[in-house]
C-alpha cells in the first residue's frame, strides 16, 4: 500500500485520541482516505438529537484542496441539497491547507446549527425557510426524527 | 510543552516545520511541500492558509521568502531538549518522484532503478512481494523437475559406478590375458635361447676337447720324430712307412683342417614379429575408452587419462546446456542478483560503487558484517561473466564453486550454499535475511519482515532462474498504478497480469550488465570471516549441496578441491574473455593462449585486457555454449597458474573497481558514442527502409538539394563507407521513398525548388556541352566531393545532343530522377527511369570505388576543371548543406568567411590554383549596429537548405538570416534566458529540416527553432556532464541530423541525437592528439570527418563521426599552414577546409584518408 502522506495519519491519529464532541470520523478498513463520519444535531436547532452520517474523502492533494464532504443521512436544511451535497465556503473556494478534517467537520456542525438560506443549494428548501421559517424548521425537525433517529 | 510543540509545527503538514518560511503575514510554512504547495502558478501568488492573506512570490519562488530563523532556532532547542533525533530528511532536497511525479523525498528503488518516493517504492515492494511469492509457486511446482533430476542422476552415478566397475574388470581381464600371453611368449623364448645355448656351448666343447686331443696328439707325433727318426734307432721299413704315411696325414689333415668359424659363430638373434615400438605402443594403448554418448552420464572414463574430471564437467554442462536451449532459456547468462550481494542496493552508477550499501537506516547492521562491498561485487561479477561464458552457468559454476572452497575459505556465507549450477544461494543463509527472520521471530520489527525468505531450495537450479521471465511478466506500471489506485480507494479489481516481458528482460539486461564484472577471488581474503559465515561455512561443509554433491565427489577421483583452489582468477578472465566474444571453438584457442599469456601478462594489463573483453561480453549478453576443452586444460593447468593467479588475485580489486568507471567511461568515450551513433544510424537507415516517420530528417532535404550527391557517395569515405556503402541502394530507395511521401505535401515548394534546378542546371549543362570527351565513365575518378551524378549525367547527355536546351531538360530528369518525384512521369518516364537506374548505377559504383579515391581526387577535380565542369556554383554550395552549410563564421570578418566560402568560380588545375580561383567576394553584408541587417560581434554563421544564410549575432542575443545575396529575411531572439531568448549565442547550425540550432553560449544550452524562427526546444545546462555544457560555441549537425557542440569550457565535443539526447563525446583538456583546448567552432565534411578548431592549440583536429582523432594540422604562426587561435572552421563539398584563422583565412584541402595540405591562401 502506498504510504499516506504524514498529515492524513496524523490527523486520523489525533481525531482518533482526541475526538470531537458530537463527531466521529472513522476511516475507512479499505481507505485510508475516505472517513464515516457521524455528526450529531446541535443543540437549539431543529437536527437536535439526530445521528447524521456522512462521508469525507481526501482527495490525492489534500491538504492542498478540500476534502470532499457529504451528507448520507436526508436531511433538509437550505444549503445541502438531496443528494446530500454541502454549501459551505470552506468546501470550496474558502479552503486552505490549514483547516482540517475535524475543523471541517466543526464547520458542518456550525452548518446546521445556522442555517444560510440566502446562500441556498437546495432552493425550496431554503425558499420555505426564508417564507416560512417555522414550518421549515418544524419539517427539518420531522426529517430529523425520520431519517436520522431511528438507527 | 504541548502548545510549545504546536507552536512548532506546521498547520499544512501538520509535522515538525522544516525549513520554515516566513510571508509576510508573519505565518510560516515549510517551504518544501506545504510552501510549495501552496502556489498559485498563474497570478504568481501564495495564499496565507492561516488568514488568507495573499502574498505575490518572489522572483526566485517560494524560497525567497525569509526563512524564519527564530523558528529555526526554536526547533534546535527543542530538538536538543527532547533529544529527538535529527530529522532524517533534514539534508535531503525533495525530488520529483520518477514513477509518480509528485514532490517526495526520494530515494533509489532497487526494483525499477529511479529515485522513487516512499509511495511507490512500496508499491514497487508489494509487486515484488507478490512477484516473488507467485515465482516461488512455480519453483515450488517445478522443483519437482529437480527432485527427478536428482533421481536420474543418482540412478546415473550408480549406473556408472557399474558401468565403470564392468568397464575396470574388463579392463582387468584384458590385462590378465595380456600379461599371461606376454608372460608364456617370454618365457618359452627364454627356453629357446637356453636350449640353444646348451647345444651349442656342448658342440663347441666337444670341438674344443677334440682339438686339443689332436694338438697333444700332433704334438707328440713332432717330438717323436725329432727325436727319434734318426739314425741312432732303428725302425722297420713298415714302421717308417706307416710313421710317414701317418705324417703325410697329419700334413694333410693340417692343411686341410679348416675351423668353419662360422658354424660355432652362429648368434642368436631375437627378432620381433612386429616392430617392437609400435608394439609397445599398441600394447600401451590396447584398449580404448568409448564414451557412447556425451548424454549418457555414465560411461567407462576413469583410467584413460583423456578423461578428466573437468572434462566431463563439461560433458555434463553441455548436456545441462543442451537440455536448457531446448527449454528456451535464455537468461542464464545474467548473474543472480545480477552480482550483488544479497540485499545490497544494486550496484549503482560508477562513482558510488566504492560506497557501502546498507545506507538505509535497516541495513546499516550489516554493514560491518560485510566486508567492503567492492569485493563481493567483484567476485560476484566474476562470476557472472564466468557464467557468461558457457550459457549454461553450470560447468564454470561447479568448477568455480572448487575454486572458493579452497581458495577463499569460504568466508562468504552466501557462497557457502550457493548452488553450484545455478548459483543460487540459501536465503536463510544469508546474514540479511538471518537477520530479516531474527527480527522477525522476536516480533521486533514485524511490521518490517521481508518477503517471507521462502525456504528456497539450496538448489532450485534451472526452473527457479526460468520461470522469473515468465511471471514477470506483467506490466509493472500496471502493478503500481494499481496499487496506487487501490490506496487511494477507488478500488480497482485485480488486473490479470499483463505480459511485458519485453521490458522487463531489457530493464534486467541493463541491470545486469551493469554490475562490474570484477574478480572472484578477491574474496579470498578471509579477514572479514564473520562468525556467521564460518558457521555457514561449516554447515557447508558438513551438508554438502545435495543436487550436484554427488556427481562431482564421484567423478573426482583425486583430491582436486586441494589442488586447484587457485585456479579462479587466471581461468575465469580466459574463459570469460573467450566465451563473451567467440563460440566454442576458439574459446578453446583462447584458453590456450590464456594459459601461457597470463604468466607475462602483469595484472593491471591482464585486468585491462578482462575489462576489454568483459566489455565485450556484456555486450552481447548471447553466451557462447562452453566448449569442453578450455576447462579442462585449465584445470590440468591449474597448478602451473597458481603462481599468476595468486598474483592477479593481488590485483584483482583493482579492476572491478575500475570497471564501472572504466566501462562507462570507454563507453562514453569512443566505443559507446560509435556503437550508440551507429545504432542511430542504422536505426535511422532501418527506419527509412520502413518508411517510418524517422526520415524527417531527409524528407525536405532532398528536394532542396538539387546538387546532393548519392548517399552512398557522401558516405563512402573511409570507415563510415563500410556503414553507408553497403546499403547504397536501400538509401537510393529510401531516399525516393521519402521524396514521394513528402512531395504531394509540398508541391509548390517542390516546384519553387525545380525551377532554381532547372537554373542550375542550365548553367551547368552550358558548361558540360564541352565535356564531349568525357565518355568513360569507366575510368573517371570518383570524387565524394565533386561527382554530382546528376551534373555528370548532365554533362554526358548535355555533350550527347549538344542543346543546352536538353540537356537541361535532360539534366532535371537526371535530378527528378535521382528524387523519383510523382512528377517525373509527366515529363519523361522513361528517360526518368534510365537514369535513375544510371544514377544509382554511378552511386554504386562511387560507393564502391570510394577506398581508393585518395588517389584520384585532384585528377578527378583537375579533370573535371579541364572539361569546364563547375566544380560548384556559389549557391550550390550554399545548397549542399550537407558539408558547407554550417560554415562557422570567422569572428573577425563572418562576411569575408562568407564570401570565402561562397565565392566560387573555378578554373585552373592544381588544387590550389583552383582554390585561388574561388576567393573572389561576391557581396558582404552588414554593419556595426543593431538594426536587422546589422551586426554586434556576429559570431556562428550558417547555411540554411534554402540557400539562406543564417548568422548568430551575438552580442545583439539574435539570430538574423539572409538571402542567398545577402537581404535581410528574418530575425529572431532576443536578450534573456527564457525559451527562444539567447544571452550572446555564439554557434548556429542548420540542419536538413530547415530547424535552427543555436549554441546559446551564456545560457549554456542549445535551443532548437523550427524553420520559422519559433522555439522548439532546449536541451544543456551549464556543468560538466553529459549533455551539459561549459559556453558551448561551435555547431554543427551531421548528414543524420546529429548535432555537434563544440563545448568550449569543457575542452571538448558533444554530440546529440537531433531531439537533444546525448550520444557521446569526445575531447578532453590538453594539447595532444585528440585532446582539445578550447574548441571553437566545428563543421562535419560531406565525408563524415568531423572537424575542431582546437583554438588555443593552434590547430585543426580531425576526427570521425565516432570521435577518433584521425588527424590534425597547424601549428602556432602566422606562416602559410600555420594559425594563430583559428576559430571558424568549414568544409566544402570537395573537401576544402576553410579556417577562419584570427589573423587570417587559410584553405586546405582535404583528402578522404589523410588531410593534406595542399593549397594555402590568405
Amino acid at each position: 500500500m502506498a504510504a499516506l502522506p504524514r498529515r492524513i495519519i496524523k490527523e486520523t491519529q489525533r481525531l482518533m485520541q482526541e475526538p470531537v464532541p458530537g463527531i466521529s470520523a472513522v476511516p475507512s478498513e479499505t481507505n485510508a482516505r475516505y472517513f464515516h463520519v457521524i455528526v450529531t444535531g446541535p443543540e437549539d436547532s431543529p437536527f437536535e438529537g439526530g445521528l447524521f452520517k456522512l462521508e469525507l474523502f481526501l482527495p490525492e492533494d489534500y491538504p492542498m484542496s478540500a476534502p470532499k464532504v457529504r451528507f448520507i443521512t436526508k436531511i433538509y436544511h437550505p444549503n445541502i441539497d438531496r443528494l446530500g451535497r454541502i454549501c459551505l465556503d470552506i468546501l470550496k473556494d474558502k479552503w486552505s491547507p490549514a483547516l482540517q478534517i475535524r475543523t471541517v467537520l466543526l464547520s458542518i456542525q456550525a452548518l446546521l446549527s445556522a442555517p444560510n438560506p440566502d446562500d441556498p443549494l437546495a432552493n425550496d428548501v431554503a425558499e420555505l425557510w426564508k417564507v416560512n421559517e417555522s414550518e421549515a424548521i418544524r419539517n427539518a425537525k420531522e426529517w430529523t426524527r425520520r431519517y436520522a433517529m431511528d438507527n | 510543552m504541548e502548545q510549545f510543540e504546536s507552536l512548532l509545527t506546521c498547520c499544512v503538514c501538520l509535522d515538525r516545520y522544516r525549513n520554515p518560511k516566513l510571508l509576510p503575514c508573519q505565518h510560516s510554512f515549510c517551504m518544501e511541500p506545504c510552501m510549495d504547495g501552496l502556489v498559485d502558478y498563474v497570478r504568481r501568488q501564495v495564499k496565507c492558509p492561516e488568514c488568507r492573506a495573499e502574498h505575490r512570490i518572489p522572483y526566485q519562488g517560494v524560497q525567497g521568502f525569509p526563512t524564519n530563523v527564530t523558528l529555526q532556532r526554536f526547533l534546535e532547542l527543542h530538538a536538543q531538549i527532547a533529544g529527538e533525533l535529527p530529522d532524517p530528511t533534514a539534508g535531503q532536497i525533495m525530488e520529483r518522484c520518477n514513477v509518480c511525479s509528485e514532490k517526495a523525498y526520494c530515494a533509489p528503488c532497487a526494483h525499477c532503478e529511479k529515485k522513487v518516493c516512499e509511495d511507490c517504492k512500496s508499491a514497487h515492494m508489494e509487486v515484488l512481494r507478490r512477484e516473488i511469492s507467485r515465482i516461488n509457486n512455480q519453483i515450488r511446482r517445478g522443483l519437482n523437475r529437480l527432485q527427478d533430476i536428482l533421481g536420474i542422476v543418482e540412478r546415473n552415478t550408480t549406473n556408472l559406478q557399474t558401468n565403470c566397475g564392468a568397464v575396470s574388470g574388463e579392463i582387468d581381464e584384458i590385462h590378465k590375458r595380456l600379461s599371461k600371453a606376454l608372460k608364456d611368449r617370454t618365457d618359452f623364448l627364454r627356453t629357446e635361447v637356453d636350449r640353444y645355448l646348451a647345444t651349442e656351448l656342448r658342440n663347441l666343447t666337444n670341438l674344443k676337447d677334440n682339438l686339443e686331443l689332436e694338438l697333444s696328439n700332433i704334438q707328440s707325433n713332432c717330438d717323436l720324430a725329432d727325436k727319434y727318426m734318426n739314425d741312432d734307432t732303428e725302425w722297420e721299413d713298415t714302421e717308417l712307412v706307416d710313421t710317414k704315411e701317418i705324417f703325410l696325414k697329419t700334413v694333410e689333415f693340417l692343411r686341410n683342417f679348416d675351423y668353419e668359424a662360422g658354424d660355432y659363430n652362429r648368434r642368436i638373434r631375437f627378432i620381433m614379429t612386429h616392430d617392437p615400438n609400435q608394439l609397445v605402443m599398441h600394447v600401451a594403448s590396447y584398449g580404448e575408452l568409448n564414451i557412447t554418448q556425451p548424454n549418457a552420464y555414465a560411461g567407462g572414463m576413469q583410467q584413460s587419462q583423456g578423461l578428466t574430471r573437468s572434462k566431463s564437467d563439461h560433458r555434463l554442462a553441455t548436456q545441462f546446456r543442451q537440455q536448457e536451449e531446448a527449454k528456451g532459456y535464455t537468461e542464464n547468462d545474467e548473474p543472480i542478483l545480477g552480482g550483488r550481494k544479497f540485499g545490497e542496493r544494486r550496484p549503482p552508477p560508477p562513482e558510488r560503487h566504492t560506497r557501502d550499501y546498507g545506507v538505509t537506516e535497516d541495513y546499516s547492521g550489516y554493514e560491518s558484517e560485510h566486508r567492503p562491498s567492492r569485493r563481493i561485487r567483484s567476485r560476484f561479477v566474476r562470476s557472472h561473466l564466468q557464467d557468461n561464458d558457457s550459457d549454461t552457468e553450470q560447468p564454470t559454476r561447479t568448477t568455480k564453486v572448487e575454486q572458493q572452497k579452497e581458495k577463499e575459505k569460504v568466508t562468504d556465507t552466501e557462497d557457502a550454499t550457493k548452488g553450484p549450477l545455478s548459483g543460487i544461494f540459501r536465503l536463510s543463509d544469508c546474514p540479511r535475511v538471518m537477520q530479516r527472520i531474527l527480527d522477525y521471530d522476536s516480533g521486533k520489527k514485524k511490521e518490517k519482515k521481508e518477503p517471507p525468505p521462502p525456504p528456497k531450495p539450496v538448489q532450485p537450479a534451472p526452473q527457479p532462474r526460468r520461470p522469473p521471465p515468465a511471471q514477470r511478466q506483467q506490466s509493472e506500471d500496471d502493478e503500481i498504478s494499481r496499487l496506487k489506485r487501490q490506496n487511494k480507494g477507488a478500488a480497482t479489481s485485480q488486473e490479470p497480469d499483463r505480459p511485458a516481458p519485453r521490458a522487463q528482460e531489457e530493464e534486467r539486461n541493463t541491470t545486469t550488465r551493469k554490475p562490474p564484472t570484477p574478480a572472484r577471488e578477491a574474496s579470498s581474503d578471509g579477514e572479514s570471516d564473520e562468525s556467521v559465515g564460518s558457521l555457514q561455512r561449516n554447515q557447508r561443509k558438513t551438508a554438502p549441496a545435495p543436487v550436484t554433491k554427488p556427481p562431482t565427489t564421484t567423478r573426482r577421483p583425486s583430491a582436486t578441491e586441494v589442488s586447484t583452489p587457485h585456479r579462479a582468477p587466471a581461468r575465469a578472465p580466459s574463459t570469460e574473455s573467450s566465451a563473451s566474444t567467440e563460440s566454442s571453438g576458439s574459446a578453446v584457442k583462447h584458453t590456450g593462449n590464456e594459459r601461457t599469456t597470463p604468466a607475462t601478462t602483469n595484472g593491471t594489463t591482464g585486468g585491462a585486457q578482462r575489462v576489454q573483453s568483459r566489455f565485450v561480453g556484456s555486450q552481447r549478453p548471447t553466451p557462447a555454449p562452453a566448449p569442453a576443452e578450455p576447462a579442462h586444460e585449465d584445470s590440468e593447468t591449474s597448478s602451473e597458474e597458481e603462481t599468476d593467479s595468486s598474483e592477479e588475485s593481488e590485483e584483482e580489486p583493482a579492476p572491478p573497481q575500475r570497471k564501472p568507471e572504466s566501462q562507462a567511461m570507454t563507453r562514453s568515450d569512443i566505443g559507446p558514442l560509435l556503437a550508440r551513433s551507429t545504432n542511430a544510424r542504422n536505426d535511422a537507415l532501418e527506419n527509412k527502409t520502413k518508411e517510418t516517420p524517422a526520415p524527417t530528417r531527409y524528407r525536405s532535404r532532398q528536394p532542396t538539394q538539387p546538387e546532393e550527391e548519392p548517399p552512398a557517395q557522401r558516405y563512402g569515405a573511409g570507415s563510415s563507407y563500410n556503414r553507408y556503402g553497403s546499403k547504397p541502394k536501400e538509401e537510393e530507395r529510401t531516399s525516393s521513398i521519402d521524396d514521394e511521401t513528402k512531395y504531394p505535401t509540398a508541391r509548390s515548394k517542390y516546384l519553387a525548388l525545380k525551377e532554381r534546378r532547372n537554373r542550375l542546371a542550365r548553367s551547368k549543362s552550358s558548361h558540360t556541352s564541352f565535356g564531349v570527351g568525357d565518355d568513360d565513365d569507366q575510368d573517371d575518378p570518383v570524387s565524394p566531393t565533386t561527382a554530382s551524378p546528376s551534373a555528370y549525367l548532365a554533362a554526358r547527355y548535355g555533350s550527347g545532343t549538344g542543346g543546352s536546351e536538353l540537356s537541361r531538360s535532360r539534366s532535371t530528369h537526371a535530378l527528378k530522377s535521382r528524387e523519383s518525384s510523382p512528377e517525373r512521369p509527366t515529363t519523361g518516364e522513361k528517360d526518368g527511369a534510365a537514369l535513375s537506374s544510371w544514377a544509382r548505377y554511378l552511386k554504386n559504383k562511387y560507393g564502391s570505388r570510394g577506398k581508393d579515391r585518395d588517389t584520384g581526387t585532384s585528377s578527378s577535380t583537375s579533370r573535371r576543371l579541364s572539361l569546364g565542369l563547375p566544380l560548384r556554383a556559389a549557391n550550390e554550395l550554399a545548397s549542399s548543406d550537407d558539408d558547407s552549410k554550417n560554415a562557422a563564421g570567422s569572428p573577425i570578418s563572418p562576411t569575408a568567411a562568407t564570401a570565402a566560402v561562397a565565392g566560387f568560380a573555378a578554373a585552373g588545375s592544381s588544387p590550389r590554383s583552383q582554390y585561388l580561383q574561388k576567393r573572389r567576394l561576391q557581396f558582404s553584408v552588414g554593419s556595426r549596429g543593431s538594426e536587422p541587417g546589422c551586426f554586434t560581434w556576429p559570431r556562428g554563421i550558417a547555411v540554411g537548405p534554402d540557400n539562406t544564410m543564417v548568422v548568430a549575432d551575438s552580442s545583439n542575443h539574435r539570430v538574423q538570416v539572409f538571402d542567398s545575396n545577402g537581404i535581410f529575411v528574418k530575425e529572431f531572439g532576443q536578450y534573456g534566458s527564457g525559451q527562444g531568448e539567447f544571452d550572446c549565442l555564439a554557434g548556429v547550425a542548420v540542419n536538413r529540416i530547415g530547424q535552427y540550432i543555436i549554441a546559446d553560449r551564456y545560457n549554456h544550452r542549445i535551443q532548437v527553432f523550427d524553420p520559422q524562427g519559433r522555439f522548439l526546444r532546449a536541451f544543456g545546462s551549464q556543468g560538466t556532464g553529459d549533455g551539459k555544457f561549459n559556453y558551448p560555441w561551435g555547431i554543427t549537425t551531421d548528414a543524420l541530423g546529429f548535432i555537434y557542440v563544440c563545448d568550449k569550457e569543457n575542452h571538448r565535443v558533444q554530440v546529440f541525437q537531433s531531439d537533444g539526447t546525448f550520444v557521446g563525446k569526445f575531447g578532453s583538456f590538453g594539447s595532444k592528439l585528440g585532446q582539445l583546448e578550447h574548441p571553437h567552432y566545428i563543421a562535419v565534411s560531406s565525408t563524415n570527418r568531423v572537424l575542431v578548431s582546437d583554438s588555443n592549440n593552434h590547430r585543426i583536429q580531425v576526427f570521425d563521426v565516432n570521435g577518433r582523432v584521425l588527424s590534425s594540422f597547424g601549428e602556432e604562426g602566422s606562416e602559410d599552414g600555420q594559425f594563430k587561435f583559428p576559430r571558424g572552421v568549414a568544409v566544402d563539398d570537395q573537401g576544402y577546409i576553410v579556417v577562419a584563422d584570427s589573423e587570417k583565412i587559410i584553405e586546405y584541402k582535404c583528402f578522404e584518408v589523410k588531410y593534406k595540405e595542399e593549397t594555402k591562401a590568405v
